[in-house]
């Protein structure tokens, strides 16, 4: 019998059913989207790394300890001379020294290709086994210094062709070359995105800048040789620190590294797919609780002829999880269209993603279900158990049903709600228990708590203050906006809880806002205070500048000091026993001082000419209980076991980490091909800052890759990053935005539906249809303010507390970020005024004297 | 339709009801129920002590200006309402003494209701609107008499039809044809009549009193109108939450003397 109702009810209400299966559908395919664009690149990429290294049988290389490549560790080449060394192995084939190294190519209009983002390879060319699938497509393989082959999308995005001349900028400074072939998978199935060029593998060592060693020895073995018994001998002629892989466990680590980025950013997706799913509970939630309103005397009637309060509770769960089984199953479905609309985004932005296959995991549809279903269950159940409270009286004298309806005791649940919450919130950012996990768990409960909390805390608050918000509407307006301000003041519940939906996106932005802002001055004022260099010098790719560059500054006689910043990483013994990891930077200690201001307290940067000193970060000594002078046991990441003696303690950690050594002394542990993060240099005396600025281009025009910045424009360009990380989460979180403008529609169109006698009324003593219209528009407006002010408010403690929560080192000032407030204010106003539409011209179209005769 | 042809149809099904062979002492009844609405300065009581009782197989009308509680009585007397204190009760039970879930059920076992308007559930057809006390409890439907409830208010080609596309009489007979169908002790009505024409009204109430007659069913009705309370047994009048005054057999004119005097 209840399924009966609940069916026909459903039918009856289609309208608003639909918006909220769309709404769920929304929320649901977002969620579903996030796991099937992770699983569908993964899949894909794990596909082609299979066909890549199909052809591989054995890989030498140096071992990285403590460390792996997506740690950003590059490492040590091998020696050429071992090459000879694994051919000689019975039942070996071929040993193909490759490199792997940084050659970016200058398009048609003079600009490098992919900067910033995908990386950009150069390799040494060897004619694949035939039955690879990879090829050249076209033309014929480098011979000689002057000869390169391009891949198949850099071809068709650059529209490079055999014959070309074409520029490309090496380690050893841009060069230019033929293009004599193009290579590709045969089936078509490129990977765009890196860049790719190829050179003969006799001239590669000397274009890629790297004479006497390999970064691999790719192996091919003996027809017939079994891979094992190959792989053992091979290992057992193998230097200390060098190992040997096979191509399948070759494929299995790059698909594991990339497995762990690609999760990395659908974890990020969910994140947001999750923030829109509990906006859409909201939403869900306050039209059932109109909904209920609505249908109060036909529950009342139930319960007159019998029904029991189970009954009409179950009434409105089963036509709730009709709505959310039907919608989330669409919403399943609809994920694969996100997760390709995703990626078309991606390309259009040049990311070049293969055709991808769409994976639906049975792991999706089941935590989509549950997040579907889930989220509608949660939002019924208020409503549900608050109709069941319907007295069977209420079918003759409905104002006894709204008296059950109106709760008490909101204003305590809610505080102890928003209380445990902002707790939960704040032990997560602070106390961190249990780590990484602890505080996603305990921030991120905290923050849904103080959500809830603060929507039913607000009920309070939505009279005074949607009156205050009106107040110049009704100044300004005449009698629209008196009826628009009495409106939206006399449901203080239904104005509370449609603002909320509209107050977590707006939270969330300027939590996210003060984040971002304060990080940004934070970086900015430590970078004032930290470099005193009147110069750095940045690459564009994010790999690093040769160090060919440094050395060209170093004989600029403009500058009176040059130092680059080099890292290599490594282990070190613990207090406690245990290996920690730790990341060292390398400087001149002749220049560094002139360059940079890490108040160093004891000792000096000196110190570090000696060879094996070291400059430690005063806390981080004091956590490995160090003091100046003492012998630090360190294990490089390419094995190289040292001893450092602690030359000198600083304060300031914010420019490069909380180790630094000099670079002769890195070079004496690592053979690694040198990459400095930056470079650092300052005016001569004597020289203005035109002429040094002059001098420096023109030292660096030879590496394309450089850029050279003062200190101002390195400071802004820094910031502007910032801002463009804003800008993404901005974008994330516009889904739940919208979705909270469209709840502000449909609650305005429920009530219009509810006031129906009323606007009739209205409109029969003489209120002209663009005075209704404008009635119910300024009420939106007051409704999006007043959810953008909440959400403000709680943005901005949010913001605060998790600003306040990081190291002082990475933020130590709190900035209220004035600007966004201010736009997203004036955006909630134009949004509003456009969800108001529909609302509007229904009730404007309304037939005045059936509006006065309906029930 | 024609009365004559109802009150034919009506004693057609006189044979399925068995006649009360000892009648209780009451249906239904109140002692000394207080209703009081608001707190401190605002109270109001809505019945100050009203003792009342209403005779199996009866039909019983309240009467009494507007706000002299007799739409409070009929609320309280129904289970629908609870009283501030005093007692009432149904068929031998006390309804104070029953939780929220045994009222529900007495309710749906014992008790029918008719009311001025807002009778149905406008999403269910008319037959599933008859049916609906049943189906709630999940007790079988005897579809013998349901057969002969439908057939005598004349609705057997409007099963199918939603409240909406019936007009206001015939959406009363629904009611009343449901309040008849799950064959309570008493059939509660408030104002059935009051937003229907005069004919329509006339049917409606033709029908109760049939019932009353013909199956010994018992009625309470609480109205305003004379004319409707003349179909009754006896009426009760209520003032400021009390009763009044008492006429057994009633005329019209008799009611509307007695109304004078109470200054309606």
């Amino acid at each position: 019998m209840i399924l009966t109702l609940a069916r026909k009810s459903l039918t009856a209400r289609w309208g608003r059913n639909v918006f909220i299966a769309l709404a769920i559908a929304f929320g649901v395919s977002f969620v579903s989207g996030s796991f099937v664009l992770a699983d569908s690149m993964r899949a894909t990429f794990d596909e082609l790394f299979d066909d890549i290294t199909a052809t591989l049988d054995l890989q030498v290389r140096t071992q990285l300890q403590g460390v792996s490549e997506t740690d950003g560790a590059v490492r040590d080449p091998v020696e050429a001379s071992l090459r000879d060394t694994v051919a000689e192995v019975p039942g070996v084939a071929k040993v193909e020294g490759q490199y792997s190294r940084f050659a970016q190519i200058v398009d048609k209009d003079g600009d490098p290709v992919g900067g910033g983002g995908p990386p950009t390879f150069g390799f040494a060319w060897y004619d694949p086994a035939p039955e690879s699938v990879f090829q050249i497509v076209e033309g014929v393989a480098p011979v000689g210094p002057d000869e390169v082959v391009i891949d198949r999308p850099v071809s068709e995005l650059t529209g490079y062709v055999v014959g070309d001349t074409i520029p490309i900028i090496l380690d050893t400074g841009q060069r230019e070359f033929t293009v004599v072939g193009i290579a590709g998978r045969d089936d078509g199935q490129d990977v765009g995105g890196a860049t790719t060029s190829y050179f003969d593998p006799a001239e590669a060592a000397e274009i890629l800048s790297a004479p006497g060693v390999y970064d691999t020895l790719d192996v091919t073995i003996d027809h017939g040789a079994d891979l094992n018994t190959v792989k053992q001998a091979v290992a057992s002629v193998l230097p200390p620190n060098t190992e040997v892989l096979t191509g399948q466990e070759v494929g299995d680590e790059i698909s594991d590294q990339l497995g762990t980025i690609i999760s990395a950013f659908g974890t990020g997706l969910l994140i947001f797919a999750l923030v829109t799913a509990f906006v859409t509970a909201f939403i869900i939630n306050n039209v059932f609780g109109i909904t209920i309103g609505q249908r109060l005397r036909e529950l009342a009637l139930l319960r007159s002829i019998g029904a029991n309060a189970k009954q009409v509770r179950r009434l409105i769960v089963v036509e709730a999880m009709i709505v959310a089984v039907l919608a989330t199953v669409a919403g399943v479905f609809g994920g694969l269209l996100v997760a390709q609309g995703i990626i078309w985004l991606f390309n259009q932005a040049g990311a070049g993603f293969p055709s991808v296959a769409m994976m639906l995991l049975p792991r999706t549809v089941i935590v989509s279900l549950v997040i579907g279903i889930g989220v509608v269950l949660l939002s019924v159940l208020v409503p549900a158990r608050r109709a069941s409270r319907i007295p069977p009286v209420a079918a003759m004298r409905p104002e006894l049903g709204f008296e059950a309806l109106s709760a008490s005791r909101r204003l305590l649940g809610g505080a102890i709600v928003t209380g445990v919450g902002v707790v939960m919130f704040l032990v997560g950012l602070f106390v961190r228990p249990g780590g990484t996990s602890g505080l996603a768990l305990f921030g991120g409960l905290g923050a849904l708590l103080t959500f809830i909390g603060i929507t039913s805390l607000s009920t309070t608050v939505a009279l005074p203050v949607s009156r205050a918000i009106g107040a110049p509407i009704q100044k300004f307006f005449g009698v629209p906006g008196k009826i628009a301000r009495d409106n939206a003041s006399r449901s203080p519940r239904r104005t509370a809880r449609t603002a909320s939906a509209l107050m977590i996106g707006v939270a969330l932005i300027s939590a996210a806002a003060v984040f971002a802002y304060s990080l940004r001055d934070t970086f900015t004022s430590v970078l004032e205070s930290s470099i005193n260099a009147d110069y750095i010098v940045t690459d564009q790719t994010f790999t690093g500048l040769p160090p060919g560059v440094a050395e060209a500054m170093h004989d600029v006689p403009e500058l009176s000091a040059v130092s680059p910043l080099r890292a290599i990483r490594g282990t070190i013994v613990g207090t406690d026993g245990s290996d920690k990891a730790i990341a060292l930077a390398a400087v001149d200690p002749v220049t560094i001082s002139d360059l940079v201001n890490l108040d160093v307290t004891e000792g000096d940067f000196s110190g570090l000419e000696a060879g094996n000193g070291v400059m430690v970060y005063r806390e981080t000594a004091n956590d490995f209980d160090l003091e100046l002078g003492d012998t630090v046991d360190v294990v490089y990441q390419n094995g190289t076991e040292g001893a450092l003696v602690v030359s000198g303690l600083f304060d300031d950690n914010s420019l490069d980490g909380n180790w630094y050594i000099s670079l002769d002394q890195l070079s004496t542990v690592s053979t690694q091909a040198v990459r400095d993060q930056f470079i650092l240099a300052r005016v001569a005396d004597g020289f203005t800052p035109e002429q040094a600025s002059a001098a420096v281009e023109a030292a660096v025009a030879p590496f394309p890759q450089a850029r050279v910045q003062d200190n101002a424009e390195f400071r802004a360009e820094v910031s502007g990053q910032i801002d463009q990380f804003l800008a993404l989460i901005t974008i994330l979180l516009s889904f739940a935005i919208a979705l909270s403008f469209f709840g502000i529609a449909v609650t305005l169109a429920l009530s219009v539906f509810e006031r129906t006698r009323e606007i009739g009324l209205l409109r029969a003593v003489g209120m002209s249809r663009r005075q209704l219209r404008r009635s119910i528009r300024w009420e939106a407006v007051i409704v999006a303010i007043f959810g953008v002010v909440v959400g403000a408010v709680v943005g901005l403690g949010m913001g605060t507390a998790l600003s306040l929560a990081v190291p002082d080192t990475v933020i130590n000032q709190v900035t209220v970020p004035v600007p966004i407030l201010i736009f997203v204010i004036i955006f909630a106003v134009i949004a509003a005024v456009m969800a108001a539409w529909y609302p509007a011209r229904k009730a404007s179209k309304m037939d005045v004297l059936r509006a006065i005769a309906s029930e | 339709m024609e009365a004559t042809g109802v009150c034919a149809r009506l004693s057609a099904m006189s044979s399925v009801l068995d006649a009360p062979t000892t009648p209780p002492a009451a249906a239904a009844g109140a002692s000394d129920a207080r209703k009081i609405y608001g707190t401190g300065d605002a109270q109001v009581a809505a019945l100050a002590g009203v003792t009342f009782a209403c005779e199996p197989g009866k039909f019983t009308a309240i009467m009494g200006p507007s706000g002299s509680g007799k739409s409070t009585l009929l609320h309280c007397l129904a289970g629908l309402d609870a009283l501030t204190s005093g007692s009432v009760h149904i068929d031998g039970v006390t309804l104070s003494e029953l939780n929220d879930k045994q009222l529900t059920e007495l309710r749906r076992t014992k008790v029918g209701f008719v009311f001025q308007a807002f009778n149905l559930i406008p999403t269910l057809t008319a037959k599933e609107n008859m049916q609906l006390p049943m189906m709630l409890g999940g007790d079988p439907v005897d579809e013998e008499w349901f057969e002969r409830v439908v057939t005598t208010v004349g609705l057997k080609d409007r099963l199918k039809h939603r409240p909406s596309e019936l007009s206001g009489g015939q959406q009363q007979r629904v009611a009343v044809a449901r309040a008849l169908a799950s064959k309570p002790k008493i059939i509660f009505a408030d104002e059935p009549t009051g937003n229907l024409d005069s004919n329509s009204g006339g049917e409606i109430l033709s029908f109760m009193r049939s019932a009353v007659d013909e199956f010994g069913q018992t009625i309470v009705m609480v109205t305003h109108d004379p004319y409707a309370a003349a179909y009754a047994d006896r009426v009760v009048f209520l003032a400021d939450g009390l009763v009044v005054a008492e006429i057994q057999q009633p005329t019209a004119d008799q009611i509307i003397d007695q109304m004078k005097q109470i200054g309606h």
